[in-house]
């Protein structure tokens, strides 16, 4: 029988693998890719405990769809910067980016 | 209770919110393209902003509470609203006072800008932020106000973005500020935590100001010693962090790029005094554990004295004053130390007043200084140092409040030696590679002179509240001062060109008579009365022989090592800061996991202990 | 919701493989289609918990619009640039991670056991498509309708604002 628990699982095993792959590749856009992964594991996180907890009104799902908006958004700012720095530096290895 | 002011006293907040709507917004539409209808609605903003806190000071009693429901979930409903008391709105009203003056000073300053409505805009952003912060409920809607002056300030200081210097700066002050609001934030979470956790009164949940009493005697009864300490170090931290204590006291050199009414808001009133305002609140908690308090103490002499050392070794004007600043928060962290919050409020608002003026009165980078300002700026710098007004009340009355603890005093008294060494040096230095000129420049004397009058006024008030002497910092200023005198200034009179006919005649001709009388005197008693004494004349030789070897092994010796061991601290800094964003992330990441395995460590204790 | 085991086992060794997968993949394009299948896997998912509309907006959103447009930048990135090996911090940021994952494991296994006998989970109400769309309306356009305007607007800004500065740097070339 499934339960709250393994998706839980799922959900942070996800968002560790996301975390692990922003903080040690080394392209852009791989990190950018981790990123997302973050937010889908808390997204997962999200809908369960909606399913498992509040059946009654749909909270946590409708919380759920504007953090998929949201995540998309974030994305989107990322990669236009992305762009951007990428015309300056001509390449997207993230050593050539570090300049703070 | 129905009263107009105090029931709408919410206008405070919302007004410089709203004049900063009609800024951008009227921008965006192009409706109030006037420069005029801008500024005066700024001045306005502030101006009634001081007008109500001074009001409303007046007319309450105790704690005015304002709130509504923002956020519910199950059980746990989160609070947005007004914690307003006397020590909230003794601040703001500090705050609307400066940055009424500041604003006024910038409306010059920027007049050859482009995209001036913005600047306009963000320093009410500003204002809002700040008074936000002073007047939050509970300690959610704090951290908000927190970050949004952080990202103001960021706003602020990379002002011309264009640049590259002083967007990388921006970026690196609002970095560094990061890391303390990450601290505040676990601290706030986990304290919430224990509160849901194990305090019957669920509104204790959100930690609202008005029960910070109850809160925190619960939160010492119900965590064991080293949760409770790691929760007050991590609020320690944040407060650190945000009032550029010693190793962070980085961001505010790093905030220097910003222009300089940026700069006199953000050292005077708005920003640094976020942490102090923090630690206000927060005292209930620190006084249950002795040794917390002392560290907030140890925290504030260190950076005191160590910035006013690094302060003495600089000698650009901003960078000097921004160390001042550092300096002069660590003795406000003191005074909290040793639980005397009237002491930091009185040096609070002194600093606020003196720092302001002071940065008004510095002249642009590679421009010439007119006399009256520099005349300002001295006597701006003489009342820091604790020589006269209000500096010397501050000074004095948080001298008395230390003096029972021996370390603290002589401390204390070394700091405001070189304190003194350094602000007294500043108007010589800044002179030496400057021409002073004749021509008027209104745009600083009008909000200088408001800000010299308010430190006046401030501190006839404060004379007749408090009761101090004058001690031994004010002599050790004092001493400072003369050494200064004898060190740098020779011929200090020739170098005013346009000084008015009275100085003219005093320098040239009642000057060099008193000073050939001397000098007759002198020769008089040097060949009659020392020339018959040559014994004496090798002994004074022979003690200056002496004195000059103390002073090359002794003292430069020790100036050395000083240097020296702030050069491999630094050096040591250095490895730490690389430049990668990755790597800042894989440390927040790992300290995270620390903290969490402490506090899952510290939980299985306490389930053990229980079972 | 679906509760079956076989669906839920294979979905979640997918989702984690292709998860790793992505990370691990020298190359970027690989890595970015590992990605897709997470992503699509995570709908998938989202359909099983019961949430149909979540997982249609997941798939359309993250399946289908996401990786067009990292596919994009990924194309004006050139060729040479694509493959980077190595990791940086790598050994301390894994045992941070092993550690971080036990740390969450022992706090879900707490939860476990510290649970209260008053808190019980709520049987699970079985509701027609009907009442699905209908409870989603009033959730999105009666309860949160704040932070949809909020979201809306957020897009405005970040579609108006791209398109301002593009103009103003003389469009992509």
């Amino acid at each position: 029988m499934i339960g709250m628990y393994h998706y839980l699982f799922l959900g942070l095993a996800l968002f560790v693998i996301g975390l692990l792959g922003s903080v040690c590749a080394k392209n852009v856009i791989k990190v950018l890719i981790a990123i997302e992964f973050m937010l889908t594991g808390v997204n997962i996180n999200f809908i369960t405990f909606a399913t498992f907890c509040d059946n009654a009104n749909f909270d946590g799902y409708i919380t759920g769809l504007f953090y998929t908006g949201l995540g998309a958004v974030e994305l989107a700012i990322a990669l236009y910067i992305f762009y951007l720095m990428y015309q300056k530096k001509k390449s997207d290895n993230i050593e050539k980016y570090s300049e703070l | 209770m129905t009263d107009l002011i105090l029931d709408n006293i919410y206008l405070i907040l919302l007004l410089p919110l709203w004049i900063f709507l009609i800024i951008m917004c009227g921008r965006f539409f192009s409706v109030y393209v006037n420069k005029k209808i801008i500024h005066s609605l700024t001045l306005l903003s502030s101006f009634l902003g001081g007008l109500l806190c001074s009001v409303s000071l007046l007319k309450t009693e105790g704690i005015i509470e304002q709130s509504f429901q923002f956020i519910k979930i199950n059980d746990f409903t989160l609070a947005f609203g007004l914690h307003i008391d006397k020590t909230s709105l003794i601040i703001a009203l500090v705050l609307f006072i400066v940055s009424f003056c500041v604003q006024l000073f910038s409306i010059s300053y920027m007049k050859n800008e482009e995209k001036e409505y913005r600047f306009f805009a963000l320093l009410n952003l500003f204002n809002f932020s700040m008074a936000g912060l002073l007047f939050s409920q509970n300690m959610f809607q704090m951290y908000a106000f927190w970050e949004l002056v952080g990202v103001v300030s960021y706003l602020l200081i990379g002002f011309d973005y264009k640049k590259e210097k002083k967007s990388k700066a921006a970026k690196r002050v609002f970095i560094i500020n990061r890391i303390g609001d990450t601290a505040l934030i676990g601290a706030i979470i986990l304290t919430s935590y224990f509160m849901y956790n194990y305090a019957g009164n669920l509104s204790f949940t959100t930690l609202g100001f008005e029960d910070m009493n109850a809160i925190s005697t619960l939160l010492y009864a119900y965590t064991s010693t080293p949760q409770f300490y790691l929760i007050c170090i991590m609020f320690i931290f944040g407060a650190m962090v945000k009032s550029a204590q010693f190793p962070f006291h980085i961001w505010l050199q790093d905030a220097m790029e910003a222009k300089l009414p940026v700069s006199a808001l953000l050292h005077s009133a708005t920003m640094v005094i976020a942490g102090v305002y923090l630690l206000i609140r927060l005292l209930p908690m620190f006084m249950l554990e002795k040794p917390l308090l002392i560290i907030i103490c140890a925290i504030g002499l260190l950076s005191a004295i160590l910035c006013s050392i690094y302060a003495c070794i600089e000698t650009h004007p901003k960078k000097v004053l921004a160390y001042s600043t550092s300096a002069n928060l660590g003795l406000m962290f003191l005074a909290l130390g040793v639980l005397n919050i009237k002491a930091a409020l009185v040096f609070l608002i002194a600093h606020a007043f003196i720092k302001s003026m002071l940065f008004i009165c510095l002249p642009k980078e590679g421009e010439n200084i007119n006399y009256i300002t520099l005349a300002t700026f001295v006597i701006g710098a003489l009342s820091l140092a604790g020589l006269i007004f209000s500096g010397v009340c501050a000074k004095e009355f948080l001298y008395t409040a230390v003096e029972g603890n021996k370390i603290f005093a002589i401390l204390f008294c070394i700091n405001s030696f070189l304190t003194a060494f350094y602000i007294t040096r500043l108007p010589i230095v800044m002179i030496k590679d400057r021409e002073i000129e004749k021509s008027f420049d209104y745009s600083k004397y009008i909000p200088a002179g408001a800000l010299l009058i308010l430190n006046i006024v401030f501190y006839f008030i404060i004379r007749r509240h408090l009761t101090y002497q004058i001690a031994e910092p004010f002599w050790l200023a004092l001493t400072a001062w003369i050494v200064v005198y004898i060190l740098y200034t020779r011929n200090l009179l020739t170098r005013f060109p346009a000084a008015p006919k009275f100085i003219e005649n005093f320098s040239y001709k009642i000057v060099p008579f008193v000073y050939e009388k001397f000098a007759g005197v002198c020769s008089f008693v040097d060949t009659k009365i020392l020339g018959n004494y040559k014994p004496l004349i090798f002994a004074a030789s022979m003690g200056v022989k002496f004195s000059g070897l103390i002073e090359k092994y002794v003292m430069d010796g020790s100036v050395r090592a000083v240097t020296a061991l702030c050069k491999k601290f630094s050096a040591a800094d250095m490895k730490l800061q690389s430049k990668n964003v990755q790597s800042y992330n894989a440390y927040a990441f790992i300290i995270i996991t620390l903290i969490l395995s402490l506090v899952i460590i510290g939980y299985t204790f306490i389930l053990i202990q229980f079972k | 919701m679906i509760s079956n085991p076989v669906i839920f086992y294979i979905s979640a060794f997918i989702l984690i493989f292709c998860a790793i997968l992505s990370v691990c993949l020298k190359n970027v394009i690989y890595s970015l289609l590992a990605s897709v299948l997470v992503f699509f896997d995570a709908a998938l998912l989202f359909y099983v918990l019961g949430s149909e509309y979540n997982a249609i907006i997941q798939a359309s959103i993250y399946g289908f619009a996401v990786p067009v447009i990292i596919g994009v930048s990924i194309m004006f990135t050139g060729r040479d640039a694509k493959k980077h090996k190595g990791f940086t911090l790598p050994y301390i940021t894994i045992l941070c991670g092993g550690i971080f994952v036990l740390a969450f494991l022992y706090i879900i296994m707490i939860s476990i056991l510290a649970m209260p006998d008053t808190f019980n989970l709520q049987e699970l109400v079985q509701v027609s498509a009907f009442d699905t769309l209908s409870a989603f309306a009033k959730g999105l356009f009666v309860n949160y309708v704040w932070a949809f305007e909020l979201v809306s607007l957020l897009l405005t800004i970040v579609i108006a604002g791209i398109t301002m500065f593009n103009q103003k740097r003389g469009g992509i070339k």
